[in-house]
């Protein structure tokens, strides 16, 4: 039983590298340019703040919990780390550590709330989402500038860290994904605290049982969560150049889109940092392949939302236990007469 | 409150708890009073014509609310209502402004809903996709198909006799006529889903669908007809939005789905499922439509909107699930007195 649903979650990330390899070669058939490693690599500037926060909301949603608050943080901490440095004299990296408290904060707060108070994860951060964009908002009238302006005129040094590549090839942003890919694996699958995140959504009583504080694991996820939405707008802040309120605002459709294609079950108990890395690279190749090949960018949210529905349809219809295992008793009757 | 003079402890405390456990109630004294305290601060709120403003602008909440609670009592999610609400405000904005009659719009837009509905049910229900994925995948590809269908343009220039259906008042208030049927509608709805024997399947399946598939209730079937109405609910939404707007843009009832599922839950609609009413749901979107116009009010930007309303959803939502479990503590407490004490008295037998 173990190793067959081993073997499957094989067989899905397998799949998932396949779809990748497969559009590249689409892709570059398409449009040869698209295949230069240069603007291969460099499309991760587009989606890499959906990369990095989807690694870690798989983690809320391998607790059986929800995450849809992860874009509005990133507009709070983008905000906040302009007003910061612009308005109150911070310099930029204590303005950064502080934008990372900040994300862990609300995080952190709607954790709480999911973990001590039983209401549904969904909710809390629907709540949370309101709530924080709202904050980013207020936070904004702190400042001189034009909320709708954005703050900008960041130093050099800040601008930089997303501007590097490596050899002029790979960016900086994508070794930061890769980094924090290593990071989330080993949290999640090498760890104490990555086995106690599995329990608590494959049974939380149970791991309540065991002696495991599945309050505090549960929250935790989410402050997880809220720090590397933080993260994402620090990325996004210093890739464009602007802070502003409105930074992760269709964000976090994308998140869940990836997560869910990725093979985390929205149920808790399943899901792997390989798959939702996978998928989130998929969606994110997929965006930008369709519109080197000159697709409108505003249709491009039809492919994404089929692929995700098929995936998924996909992979309900063949997981189903009744039919598989009606399948396999079949097979094996029959092959025992035989 | 009457009942509470009367001294008796127990009678008051039973009415309290009365009060806590019909839902919408909090959600009812929680409208009372926030525009009490508005009104306090600025008398103006309370006036006729500001009270009834307040009405006829949660019309479009109203509606898709009703709809969407629907699916919620069922245990599942629609996130595709605001996408089904900017389709259905596209189709039919574009057949008015070209010459087609209202009625045929009207007709064309509910089609389309109900086909969105369908497909979002078929997913859930048949393909056995976890809800919020299926509906999260069609709320994008609608999205796209706006864009492909309004070629990204805005849909401007309706004529008059269309927006001047929202704005025909019922004789002798100042509620409109759309509002109005609203309410209706609703009131019909929450017949339908407690008076009727198919209508409580929505709450028997939200509530436990093992149990309900074993009483031989249709659950596929049940929530394959909660998404179709609320895709028809959304895309009169959508109408009345085209109507009351008097311009359709391809990014229309965006982020209508998380408003409309704010709504729901502030009007006492469970996201667990099983539990909650169409009028709680309505209530709810009254509140979420007043608080932009009572920050206006009180004197603040409405850029503490999302603020305020993030704030209403966490605390309403806590007291409740708080309250909630402090009753079930109470309840077990009883039962275990009571059973106790029934085996200190079953000794005799």
């Amino acid at each position: 039983m173990k190793r067959n649903i081993k073997k499957l979650i094989f067989r899905w990330e397998f799949a998932l590298a396949l779809i990748l390899l497969l559009e590249i070669i689409v892709f570059g058939r398409l449009n040869p340019r698209f295949l230069k490693p240069r603007v291969l690599f460099g499309s991760i500037n587009d989606f890499v703040s959906i990369c990095i926060i989807s690694l870690f909301v798989t983690f809320v949603l391998i607790t059986g919990g929800m995450d849809i608050q992860a874009g509005s943080i990133v507009g709070l901490t983008s905000i906040s780390i302009g007003v910061l440095w612009n308005d109150f004299g911070v310099n930029i990296w204590v303005a950064c550590i502080l934008g990372l408290l900040i994300g862990a904060l609300s995080g952190a707060f709607s954790g709480f709330l999911i973990a001590f108070t039983d209401v549904q994860p969904m909710v809390v951060t629907l709540g949370g989402s309101f709530l924080y964009s709202g904050l980013a908002m207020v936070v904004s009238n702190l400042s001189e500038v034009e909320a709708y302006k954005g703050i900008s005129g960041f130093p050099q040094a800040f601008l930089a860290i997303t501007k590097g590549r490596i050899n002029g090839i790979i960016p900086f942003q994508f070794l930061m994904f890769v980094a924090l890919s290593f990071l989330a694996y080993f949290l999640l699958h090498r760890t104490k605290y990555g086995r106690k995140i599995f329990l608590c959504g494959v049974n939380r009583k149970a791991a309540e049982y065991c002696g495991i504080h599945t309050r505090k694991v549960v929250m935790s996820t989410y402050m997880l969560s809220g720090m590397s939405a933080a993260l994402a707008g620090i990325i996004l802040t210093s890739y464009l150049g602007t802070a502003k309120t409105d930074l992760g605002k269709e964000l976090t459709m994308p998140i869940i889109t990836a997560v869910v294609l990725g093979g985390t079950s929205n149920l808790g108990g399943k899901g792997t940092i390989l798959g939702t890395a996978l998928a989130s690279l998929v969606i994110g190749i997929l965006r930008f392949g369709l519109s080197m090949s000159g697709v409108n960018t505003q249709y491009l949210d039809i492919p994404v939302g089929a692929l995700l529905i098929v995936s998924v349809a996909i992979r309900s219809v063949s997981s189903n236990d009744r039919l598989v295992s009606f399948i396999k008793h079949r097979f094996k009757r029959s092959y025992q007469k035989t | 409150m009457n009942v509470a003079n009367n001294g008796k402890q127990s009678k008051l405390k039973r009415t309290l708890n009365k009060l806590l456990h019909a839902r919408e109630l909090t959600s009812i004294i929680f409208l009372v009073l926030m525009f009490a305290v508005v009104g306090i601060i600025n008398s103006n709120f309370l006036s006729v014509s500001n009270l009834t403003l307040s009405l006829n602008s949660s019309v479009v909440y109203t509606i898709v609310a009703i709809g969407i609670a629907l699916v919620i009592i069922t245990g599942e999610i629609d996130v595709s209502v605001g996408a089904t609400l900017g389709m259905a405000a596209s189709i039919s904005a574009t057949m008015v402004r070209d010459g087609s009659p209202t009625w045929l719009a009207f007709s064309a837009a509910i089609l389309v809903g109900a086909l969105i509905g369908l497909i979002n049910g078929i997913g859930v229900s048949i393909l056995k996709v976890p809800s919020i994925i299926m509906t999260l995948g069609v709320n994008s590809i609608v999205r796209g198909l706006i864009y492909v269908y309004t070629d990204g343009k805005w849909v401007e220039n309706l004529p008059f006799d269309f927006k001047t259906i929202s704005q025909s008042k019922l004789p002798g208030t100042g509620i409109t006529l759309i509002y109005f049927s609203v309410i209706v509608i609703a009131i019909i709805v929450h017949l339908f889903l407690n008076r009727t024997q198919r209508g409580k399947y929505f709450a028997a399946v939200g509530d436990n669908e093992g149990g309900a598939t074993l009483l031989g209730i249709p659950v596929n079937a049940t929530r394959l007809s909660a998404y179709v109405i609320c895709g028809v609910f959304s895309a009169i939404g959508g109408v009345l939005y085209a109507s009351r707007v008097g311009f359709v843009t391809p990014i229309s009832g965006n982020g209508y789905e998380m408003k409309v599922i704010a709504a729901c839950v502030l009007g006492g609609v469970s996201m667990a499922g099983g539990v909650g009413t169409v009028i709680g749901a309505s209530i709810g979107s009254l509140i979420m439509a007043s608080i932009s116009r009572v920050l206006v009010f009180i004197g603040l930007s409405s850029d503490y909107d999302n603020t305020i309303t993030g704030c209403l959803l966490i605390i309403i939502v806590v007291f409740d699930a708080v309250m909630q479990r402090r009753n079930a503590v109470t309840a077990r407490h009883e039962r275990l007195r009571a059973r106790t004490g029934n085996v200190n008295l079953g000794g005799i037998k």
